[in-house]
């Protein structure tokens, strides 16, 4: 059964491993993925440890549902304390890497100290074993998989791991997973570095018996029916995610030379057809794939083709990358998308907040904060494609004033650069901004700023916001499982209504993060998308356990309150601009310039933003600071915490 | 509840409403639907008159690869300048 899976507790100073069952009760009021992680890092963790200290603990999962008869459960998570933020680290990534842990016996690993020297770990059938990693360090992140495999003599094993970034402790360094799955977000790899922690590597063979095997597997069909009869997977499932990029720029949605435009106009070279005729052309027609049980196959593998790294092989590019590499530092070559992509990859580091910083750093240069001796006589402007990879490399190293600097993350970096820096740097809490730019879409702008992790499109994004989807379509979905009749408007540029709608896309993917299924399989970018009323079935075929869709919001609710009691513990205040639910002042006074004729001259409205985040506390049973009221508390069942129950 | 099989969610109710052929204006604001010509690589809004580059996923399912480039700024550039004389009007 899935339920038999285990925590293991792992402390790499001493050496010593406990396991131990997860009660149902635990369970039912958790489930596991990211919310029972939450729960792990509130109790494993005390209030202002280093985040790279061995006290920081790092939470590796599944879901519950991983490894099972549902589509898409692939998802791994990660989590500690950012070395990034100060405050909830968080990341989550596709592959096979978790369905291999939940094989091996395991759904979560609690991992504690700091190893003398570099080791990984082995998780074999119940087993975990403590090896030594020196022969591994240095080696980027398909390297080490491979040694690892070689050494294990077994080319089945699953491992996820960090590259040089890691190592070099980037704060904003990724584990990843195969070639490209990354847990990118938070410096999780960071962590990993700081424990000589290398790898994580699984094998497992341990059934995992379904509770009703023959209505699980029907059950699936539809649901596959459902997924795959999507208009935004079958684009997906041909150009990957990339098309979001292209139409988000198309009518101004994404920023461009770091927040001065809105637009990466004449970017036809890295449009999302142009980079799968290059797919095509390297690879073949059939250059898409996909993570565990995914019908989707929304990964597109190519070779570069032309340049000082042609015939490198690697996947995606995700349209993360067609920002980082792209559209903030105003590139427009294919080629440089594509080196970008596969050198973060290589070394472990997050694409967003690799091209973000860089674009940064771009602009400070255009202002003359930054100059050549701060570069080592870069020529660091827009558009410079070789600056901006030889920046990524320099990061990965900490080369030179500003590799090292950068590499500790923006807001650090802007107290060493000083001179009105930070006024430049777009984040949230810490946390560089998507490509994406929010000032015409206010809903979009308060994900952003209440996003638990920091500035992030995956932890409450109501992109079916921007599909002008009929009022009485958005009430079908938005009033389910929980009942509203507060207003809702088709209007992207509207406040009326949003904070609902952000509310309920954080316990949406809140709800999913807990299953360990996919995004693109629930409403994200899709309105036909499985949510709540879909996941009960799933839930029972496969697991035995009876929810009923308002049983799974108020799981996600209550995770979601322990990540805030998390953030509240380690200093989120409500207006701080580098621990707070708030905008970089540009949000508000500098307007949209480019794109469709009604996103020009946009701003967002500070008045009204502040009323949106007011409606979003008390949806959450929030004060007016952004603390949880004791009657939430109580109505959670979280008075308590930390309550140790696991 | 958890077994019901008779039931359709939201999501599956809502996947009837797909339509074929058709994509959505990209002016967030106007989202007209507009039908490329079977096999065309351009498509205008005769509501809002921005203009578009078409791919076709499959042969029914076209998309917006993006804008035309010259007309859509040529837009822009009119709009922003009403937006910014309607700035120096205010002060």
């Amino acid at each position: 059964m899935a339920l038999d899976r285990k925590i293991a507790y792992i402390n790499l100073t001493t050496g010593e491993i406990k396991t131990s069952s997860i009660p149902l009760e635990v369970r039912k009021k958790f489930i596991g993925g990211r919310g029972l992680d939450a729960y792990l890092l509130f109790n494993h963790t005390k209030k202002g440890c280093d985040p790279l200290g061995p006290d920081n603990a790092l939470i590796i999962s599944g879901g519950l549902l991983t490894a099972t008869c549902a589509s898409a459960t692939a998802r791994s998570h990660f989590m500690a304390k950012s070395p990034l933020t100060g405050l909830l680290g968080s990341a989550n990534m596709g592959g096979f890497f978790a369905p291999e842990l939940a094989w091996a016996g395991f759904h979560h690993l609690v991992i504690k100290g700091k190893a003398k020297k570099p080791v990984y770990l082995y998780i074999n059938n119940g087993e975990i074993e403590i090896r030594d990693a020196e022969n591994i360090w240095g080696k980027t992140t398909t390297e080490t998989q491979w040694a690892i495999r070689d050494e294990l003599n077994d080319q089945e094993v699953k491992s996820c791991v960090i590259g040089p970034a890691g190592e070099n402790l980037v704060r904003f360094a990724n584990i990843m997973t195969g070639i490209k799955n990354a847990a990118g977000r938070t410096g999780m790899g960071c962590v990993m570095g700081s424990k000589n922690l290398k790898a994580v590597a699984a094998r497992g063979t341990m059934d995992i018996n379904i509770a009703h095997p023959v209505e699980a597997f029907e059950y699936n069909k539809r649901f596959i029916d459902q997924i795959t009869s999507a208009k935004v997977n079958q684009t997906q499932g041909t150009l990957g995610t990339p098309f979001i990029w292209g139409a988000t720029n198309s009518w101004g949605g994404v920023r461009t030379r770091n927040f001065q435009y809105n637009q990466c106009e004449y970017a036809d070279d890295i449009e999302p057809e142009r980079i799968d005729e290059i797919c095509e052309e390297t690879m073949g027609p059939y250059h898409m794939s996909g993570c565990f049980a995914c019908q989707v196959h929304c990964r597109a593998q190519y070779k570069i083709p032309s340049g000082p790294f042609a015939g490198k092989y690697d996947e995606g590019p995700e349209y993360t990358s067609q920002g980082a590499f792209g559209g903030e530092p105003d590139c427009k070559s294919a080629e440089t998308v594509l080196v970008g992509n596969h050198l973060v990859d290589q070394f472990g580091m997050d694409n967003l907040e690799t091209g973000s910083i860089i674009s940064w750093a771009m602009e400070l240069f255009e202002l003359g904060i930054l100059t050549r001796k701060d570069t080592d006589g870069l020529d660091l402007s827009f558009g410079n494609d070789e600056a901006l990879l030889e920046m990524v490399e320099r990061i990965c190293y900490r080369k030179g004033f500003l590799g090292d600097t950068l590499a500790d993350g923006g807001i650090q970096a802007s107290e060493k650069i000083g001179k009105k820096s930070f006024d430049y740097l777009i984040q949230v809490k810490g946390m560089n901004n998507l490509h994406s730019d929010e000032r015409a879409t206010p809903a979009l702008a308060l994900n952003i700023a209440t996003a638990s992790r920091g500035s992030d499109h995956l932890r409450s994004r109501p992109a079916i916001d921007l599909y002008h989807l009929p009022e009485k379509v958005l009430r079908k979905i938005y009033s389910n499982p929980i009942p509203y009749d507060g207003p809702l408007s088709s209007e992207h540029t509207e406040y009326i209504g949003k904070s609902w709608q952000v509310f309920w896309q954080e316990n949406c993917y809140m709800a999913v993060d807990c299953l360990g299924i996919c995004k693109y399989h629930t409403m994200f970018l899709g309105a036909t998308l499985p949510n709540f009323e879909d996941w009960p079935k799933v839930i029972y075929y496969n697991t035995g356990i009876e929810m009923t869709p308002e049983e799974i919001w108020d799981v996600a609710v209550r995770c979601n309150t322990i990540e805030r009691l998390f953030n509240i513990r380690e200093g989120l205040t409500r207006n701080d601009l580098k621990k707070g639910d708030t905008l970089n002042h540009r949000y508000f006074d500098e307007p949209c310039r480019r794109g469709a004729p009604d996103v020009i001259g946009k701003t967002i409205d500070r008045e009204k933003f502040e009323i949106m985040i007011d409606e979003f506390y008390k949806y959450k049973g929030l004060d007016k600071n952004g603390v949880p009221k004791p009657e939430t508390l109580k109505k959670q069942g979280l008075k308590n915490e930390p309550s140790h129950m696991v | 509840m958890a077994i019901d099989g008779k039931k359709q969610s939201a999501a599956e109710s809502l996947r009837k409403t797909r339509t074929f052929g058709k994509v959505r204006c990209h002016n967030p604001s106007c989202m007209d639907r507009l039908v490329p010509e079977p096999g065309s690589d351009h498509v205008k809004c005769p509501t809002c008159k921005m203009e578009y580059r078409i791919f076709w996923v499959n042969p029914n399912l076209p998309r917006i690869r993006g804008p035309v480039w010259d007309v859509n700024r040529k837009i822009a550039q009119e709009k922003m300048s009403i937006y910014e004389s309607s700035k120096k009007g205010d002060k």
